[in-house]
């Protein structure tokens, strides 16, 4: 499509940019990015009072599909991700069957095709099966396009075959991604080992069992020497470690989640099953040491690990219900009405978290406008306030731990690849009024 | 003044535990009558882990106030999932169950069955989480004997990590005042559970000498199978109370349990039989059984009376 974009604020850091903008999309490209482009010959859009951001790159979702398609399917889940202002997605490979051979991968992307709507980077399996023990065939998974790899969900509880597995990717140049706990110290646990999860009377997880899982990981790295990424690190002693790793020249990055960046343990309240997930919100302490080391780049990307689940599968008891929680349509207004809203966040360190960072660390397209790069931008509304509403999600997850929440800075377009994909809300070959480009234009003007 | 629901004692005001204390107490004062008060309800029992005296209790409460009891205990493979006992409920009450009393393993059971259904459920112990009757009926316990719970210390001892009567107890006791102090191997007393306003000691002869109330707690094996305890003599010879430390309770000092008593591992049989032989009146184990009656009696009469 080509189309000019004016009158909004840009913010591009990767790109140098932080200000009132011209954005020129040519076909599926950004052609220039200019404070005045004078006279052009394409169709122009008033974006007066909204900011223009490079799409949101969310490196930890899950898709369900193929296998638990009444959780979520790709395309309802790029649905939800481009009605988030997120424009591509890394999938986590606990499918049924698990991604752990070319096959599925080559799958995933077809679907992803049909859905035509956010970009989906498939994230491999560490193990066969998911189930710790053999390496599965990473070559051929990279070969068709995995980004990445993960036994997500699970941890390596082997150490010599988390060694070997990193030893591998090596060679593939792509980051391995380690869902840090030790089962033994988790037992069964289902909330922090705080307060809260104590009165309740529930099993427990320590930090500790995160944490230790992290300075294995941590150690291994340094004989390793490849690309190591921490998943959703949810305790200050993993962030601690996390530090020292650093300043020791250790290569490795982390993500939070904009739930543990924002919530403690006592959100779980009277056993919400909509607040469980692994790792669990622990103490404001640690939600603190999350949120100074998101603003000082320690830990490097924001992503939501989105956990689709169904109403059935939620409504259990607490110990028997699934982990998890959804955060595509969240993550973005929350993240920019508590993170940049109230200053712990530049707009640019932001845009750098939750876009040119993963991005960067995936090695795919996206995190910056730069001309010449694919036009997949997001535009948001800083003045309009609006409450989450789980009713209305396309995700078919319903569970959200911020229903109710009154946030600002909701994506009001999205675009993929120079192709509108949600406009307003309403996401295309989802909404049976989603406008032709002729009517948004009108419609601006 | 009453929830609809009882799960949590914290949802009860001091002064409906107030009210229960004394209507407790006018059911006891009459305990040979029976009353017509919840004459044509029907109450369901609804036990899904082993119990007796809680059961019964709650049994002959409901009789006694001239109520009809349904026992259903299900048959646990059919029950696992949610959508299924939402059918039952819905079951039970469109063939006229009144309330529900419940007893489940799993914390936050209770939470999720009455968003259900609408009608009164009533805790009978839920996992690790609470149980109110109970703490309701020691609280009675010790007022009936005369005590001024405002002065007393309460020593805790046993499996507090695993305890809904300890949970119930940092707010029962904390209503009328009385201090608490809890007691435990170090694997089953995690600080972080302990409120403020309660203290705690790995060392029991440090803090037995200050306790106006001996509350003894059972050691739940089912609960534990993580080897939590290396053998239960060691935590005998640790925290259990024998001839020896008998010596060490204040004058007059009372003990309680809510039962079952394992003999041998809270207390020893050569220091029951000292005390039964010797002072008896400081056993409180049948009288908090026997009081437990004409508690939950009190606590259906105000929960579900004129309902």
């Amino acid at each position: 499509m080509d189309l000019l974009l004016k009158g909004g604020i840009l913010y591009d850091p990767e790109n140098g940019w932080e200000g009132p903008a011209e954005v020129l999309i040519r076909g599926s490209r950004i052609e220039a990015v200019s404070l005045t482009l004078g006279p052009v010959d394409v169709p122009a859009l008033d974006l007066q009072g909204k900011i223009i951001l490079p799409g949101m790159v969310d490196m930890h979702v899950h898709l369900r599909e193929p296998g638990y398609e009444g959780k979520e399917t790709i395309a309802t889940g790029c649905a939800a991700a481009v009605a988030g202002g997120i424009t591509a997605v890394a999938c986590m490979p606990n499918t049924d069957p698990p991604v752990d051979n070319k096959e599925i991968i080559c799958y995933i992307k077809e679907r992803s095709r049909q859905a035509d709507l956010a970009r989906v980077y498939p994230i491999g399996a560490i193990t066969r099966n998911i189930d710790g023990k053999e390496i599965a065939p990473m070559w051929e998974m990279a070969q068709e396009g995995a980004r990445g790899f993960s036994d997500d969900g699970n941890p390596v509880t082997d150490s010599g075959v988390m060694l070997r597995a990193m030893q591998y990717a090596l060679n593939l140049g792509l980051p391995v991604i380690s869902h840090c706990e030790d089962l033994s110290l988790a037992a069964g646990g289902v909330v922090h080992a705080g307060a809260h999860g104590y009165r309740l009377g529930l099993p427990v997880i320590t930090s500790a069992s995160e944490a230790v899982m992290v300075a294995r990981e941590i150690l291994l790295q340094k004989e390793v020497k490849g690309k190591l990424h921490l998943a959703h690190l949810s305790a200050k002693e993993s962030v601690e470690l996390l530090r020292w790793a650093k300043s020791t020249g250790t290569n490795v990055t982390a993500e939070v989640t904009p739930h543990h960046l924002l919530l403690t343990e006592e959100a779980v309240g009277d056993f919400n099953t909509n607040v469980k997930m692994n790792p669990p919100l622990r103490t404001s302490t640690d939600k603190e040491a999350l949120q100074k080391a998101l603003a000082e780049g320690v830990i490097g990307v924001i992503a939501t690990d989105h956990a689709p689940h169904s109403l059935l599968d939620k409504e259990e008891d607490f110990l028997s219900a699934p982990f998890g929680v959804i955060g595509l349509e969240t993550a973005l207004p929350l993240l920019w009405t508590k993170l940049v809203g109230e200053g712990l966040l530049s707009p640019g360190e932001f845009v750098d978290r939750f876009s040119s960072a993963p991005a960067r660390l995936l090695g795919i397209p996206g995190g910056s406008l730069e001309p010449g790069s694919p036009a997949d931008l997001v535009v948001i509304d800083p003045h309009t306030e609006h409450i989450v509403s789980s009713e209305r999600f396309y995700s078919l997850g319903r569970n959200t731990p911020f229903e109710g929440w009154r946030l600002k800075g909701y994506p009001v377009m999205t675009m993929v690849d120079g192709d509108i994909k949600m406009w307003q809300g309403k996401v295309k070959g989802f909404s049976k009024d989603f406008p032709a480009i002729k009517r948004i234009l009108q419609a601006k003007e | 003044m009453f929830p609809k629901n009882l799960f949590n004692l914290n949802d009860l005001s001091p002064s409906a535990i107030e009210e229960i204390m004394s209507r407790a107490a006018y059911y006891k004062k009459r305990k040979n009558e029976v009353f017509s008060l919840l004459k044509g309800k029907n109450i369901v029992l609804s036990f899904w882990e082993p119990s007796t005296r809680t059961r019964v209790s709650f049994e002959m409460a409901v009789q006694k106030l001239g109520g009809r009891v349904i026992n259903y205990s299900p048959d646990t493979s059919s029950e696992k999932k949610g959508e299924n006992l939402k059918d039952t409920l819905n079951t039970l009450v469109a063939l006229g169950a009144d309330a529900v009393v419940f007893r489940h393993r799993s914390p936050g059971f209770l939470n999720l069955i009455s968003r259900m259904v609408d009608i009164p459920f009533i805790s009978g112990g839920e996992g690790c989480y609470q149980h109110p009757t109970q703490a309701l009926l020691d609280l009675f316990t010790l007022r009936d004997r005369g005590v001024k719970l405002s002065e007393i210390k309460v020593i805790m001892v046993g499996d507090i990590l695993h305890s809904r009567v300890a949970r119930s107890h940092f707010y029962a006791l904390s209503v009328f005042g009385a201090g608490l102090t809890l007691v435990a191997p170090p694997v089953l007393l995690p600080v972080e559970l302990v409120p403020d306003s309660v203290s705690w000691s790995y060392v029991l002869d440090d803090v037995l000498p200050d306790g106006d109330v001996i509350y003894l707690l059972r050691v739940q094996q089912e609960r534990q199978g993580k080897g939590l305890l290396p053998s239960l003599a060691e935590y005998s010879a640790l925290y259990g109370i024998n001839e020896k430390r008998i010596s060490l309770l204040k004058k007059g000092a009372l003990l309680m349990h809510p039962g079952p008593v394992n003999i041998g591992i809270e207390i020893s049989r050569g220091a029951v039989e000292f005390l039964q032989r010797n002072y008896p009146q400081r056993i409180l184990f049948q009288e908090q059984a026997l009081n437990g009656v004409f508690v939950r009696m009190a606590v259906l009469d105000l929960l579900l009376g004129g309902k």
